[in-house]
């Protein structure tokens, strides 16, 4: 089990109106997701097109990336490769420089929450103002965003309200999401009007064409690209897929997964510069080839960033986004992250799961998330020896039934003892965050023989 | 060796090109008529009105600006207002730096195609000029030929028009800019226009 992961959902999310409302705002992106599903006729069959596509464009990466590339530079567009997160960080940089950019407006992109490219490019004077309005208040409250499409919601409007007075002198006392978001639609399209550069992410990048494909509800991400002079798109390698095509198929399961809605309400498709302006293209690897070549993990890489196995996650829902301590929260994160990141810090993350399956089953790609979960317990991740212990005196006890009925004698009698040592543990978040069952006043096999019969009953 | 040609190396050491393209997908028979896309158009917190033709064209929308900028400024692509005629509306300035848009109330543009399955609009790059238009102004009106509908999102990139991936942008518009970033409760209007209508012209 991931303790530490216990740990920070206890000091993050403790038990109570939060995690109530926190879990009913996740639950309720699950619920829409499975209308939507159930309402499109074609949607399963989507679900195993979209893997198959993903399976040959990632097993064909550098004959499309190496196209993309061709097309998009073809269009007027600079690609960039960069090997890791600084390689990122450092070509951003210089890209504003070139243009003495010094403000920068900026839509959703998890790969560059991945490689903490805001913070590293404030060090260096530049103002960064994130404009998804739930990217904002993290970033006005300084905290990353807890989940990859709704990064705010971990926080309540109640929070929100007195964030936005402080920050936009919005009315006090005024928690109403229309005026809150009204107040910082007003002070953030001063911002829009006043950038030098806008950064993005991509949801998909088309080889055949070269055109970047970028989604949102807000339109941030067109405003943005709109106004400024300079466009600078960052993305992961593997966002690369062959065709026009191809993006149907995504298209048409993106949104549904994400919030059940059939399409989200702006769909870019973005070929080459705007007249009069730069579009850079940045490819970032960041251990991603690294995890190509893992033909375990590699289908991981299919992700199209949906938050589908989030919504569904019974430890996410409870724990909240942060607690993962990675940019990519919820079951993906989980499978992500011991190969994305460098170090044994994010190794246990596979282990909080309840394996239940409901990421698997609700993935629009079709990753086998909780079979992946399983192999990284099993592969490298560094496991206790006195776990190991424990488990072969557990598999002595469960061979001898004299001994298993010994074994169940003694724990009854020592209940109270239990109980007490439950209750005496605040520290150890392991068993702070569980209770023990009520006691059962005889073992199970007393209770079976004593059971009501079938025949019995009326 | 270059960080591309050394990216492009790790890529190629961990593929084999064994996995096939799948066979183009097969999608489920839907209907492509006004009333099936209006109604996902709602859906998605757009209106649909139509289709219409001629003076009462031009009545519908002259009434929507009477309606939502009785003095602010309104401007029609040059398409919008070959359909129009003249009206309480003007042509969008050839000169006109997108910022220069910021006050704008109401945009008039020509849709290219539209989604049934969906309820999105697709806007030409060479249509929405400039790139800034569709996404300042407060609302948006599309007018759009029904017979330009189609089914699904398949349809719609297969017949997407000529040029549309050689001009800048091709945007698939789904109803107004929307959030529910706040405890999941909707609201129109985040970024971009609060409000979309799509008016379907016969032909």
């Amino acid at each position: 089990m991931s303790a530490a992961l216990d740990r920070r959902a206890a000091e993050l999310l403790p038990a109570g109106e939060r995690l109530t409302a926190h879990d009913a705002a996740v639950f309720a992106l699950r619920v829409k997701r499975d209308a939507a599903a159930r309402t499109e006729p074609d949607f399963e069959r989507l679900r195993e097109q979209a893997r198959a596509i993903k399976a040959h464009a990632l097993d064909h990466l550098d004959v499309y990336l190496e196209r993309f590339e061709a097309r998009a530079q073809a269009a007027g567009a600079r690609v960039h490769f960069a090997a890791d997160a600084a390689d990122l960080q450092r070509i951003t940089l210089e890209l504003l420089a070139a243009k003495s950019a010094r403000r920068v407006v900026k839509s959703k992109s998890m790969l560059t929450e991945e490689c903490r490219l805001n913070p590293h490019l404030e060090r260096h004077g530049i103002e960064v103002v994130d404009t998804d309005l739930g990217e904002r208040i993290v970033q006005l409250g300084g905290e990353p965003p807890s989940h990859i499409i709704m990064p705010a919601i971990h926080r309540t409007r109640a929070d929100i309200g007195a964030l936005f007075e402080r920050e936009m002198g919005s009315a006090p006392g005024d928690t109403d999401p229309g005026r809150l978001t009204a107040a910082a639609r007003r002070d953030l399209r001063a911002r829009f009007l006043a950038a030098d550069a806008a950064i993005t992410g991509a949801n998909f990048a088309v080889a055949e064409s070269g055109t970047l494909v970028i989604v949102t509800n807000e339109g941030n991400a067109d405003l943005g690209m709109a106004l400024a002079p300079l466009h600078i798109a960052c993305l992961g390698i593997e966002k690369v897929i062959p065709g026009v095509a191809d993006l149907a198929v995504f298209l048409r399961l993106l949104a549904r997964s994400a919030t059940g809605q059939p399409i989200s309400a702006y769909t870019s498709l973005v070929t080459g510069p705007r007249a009069g302006a730069e579009l850079h293209v940045i490819l970032v690897d960041n251990g991603r080839t690294r995890l190509l070549a893992n033909q375990r993990h590699r289908s991981a890489l299919a992700c199209i960033r949906c938050g589908a196995c989030l919504n569904t996650c019974p430890v996410y829902r409870r724990a909240g986004g942060h607690a993962y301590g990675w940019a990519v929260p919820g079951p993906i994160g989980a499978v992500l992250a011991p190969a994305l990141t460098a170090g044994d810090e994010l190794r246990s993350l596979p282990f909080a799961s309840t394996l239940c399956g409901s990421c698997s089953a609700v993935c629009p790609v079709k990753i086998d998330l909780h079979d992946q979960l399983v192999a990284w317990r099993g592969s490298d991740s560094p496991r206790a020896p006195s776990a190991r212990r424990a488990a072969r005196w557990a598999a002595r006890v469960l061979e001898r039934p004299a001994l298993y009925r010994l074994a169940g004698r003694v724990t009854r009698a020592l209940w109270p003892l239990l109980e007490r040592r439950f209750a005496a543990n605040p520290a150890n978040a392991w068993l702070a965050a569980r209770e023990l069952p009520e006691h059962p006043g005889a073992s199970f096999r007393a209770r079976f023989r004593r059971r009501a019969r079938p025949e019995d009953t009326p | 060796m270059s960080t591309r040609d050394d990216l492009l190396a790790r890529v190629r050491a961990a593929v084999i090109h064994a996995a096939p393209a799948p066979e183009p997908f097969e999608p489920a028979h839907r209907r492509s008529d006004f009333a099936a896309f209006a109604a996902q158009l709602a859906a998605a917190g757009g209106e649909g009105i139509g289709p219409l033709a001629g003076a009462a064209l031009r009545e519908c929308v002259a009434d929507l600006c009477r309606r939502f900028a009785p003095a602010e400024r309104v401007l029609a692509s040059d398409a919008a207002l070959l359909r129009l005629g003249t009206g309480p509306w003007q042509p969008i300035p050839s000169d006109s730096t997108p910022h220069a848009l910021a006050d704008v109330a109401v945009a008039i543009l020509c849709g290219s195609m539209a989604v049934a399955e969906n309820g999105a609009v697709g806007l030409d790059g060479r249509e929405a000029r400039p790139r800034a238009l569709p996404v300042i102004c407060e609302r948006l009106v599309l007018l759009l030929e029904t017979r330009r509908i189609v089914p699904d999102m398949h349809a719609a990139l297969a017949q997407l028009p000529d040029g549309a991936l050689a001009h800048h942008h091709f945007t698939f518009v789904a109803g107004p800019s929307k959030t529910a970033d706040i405890e999941g409760e909707l609201v129109l209007g985040a970024h971009g226009p609060r409000g979309l209508t799509v008016i379907g012209i016969d032909g």
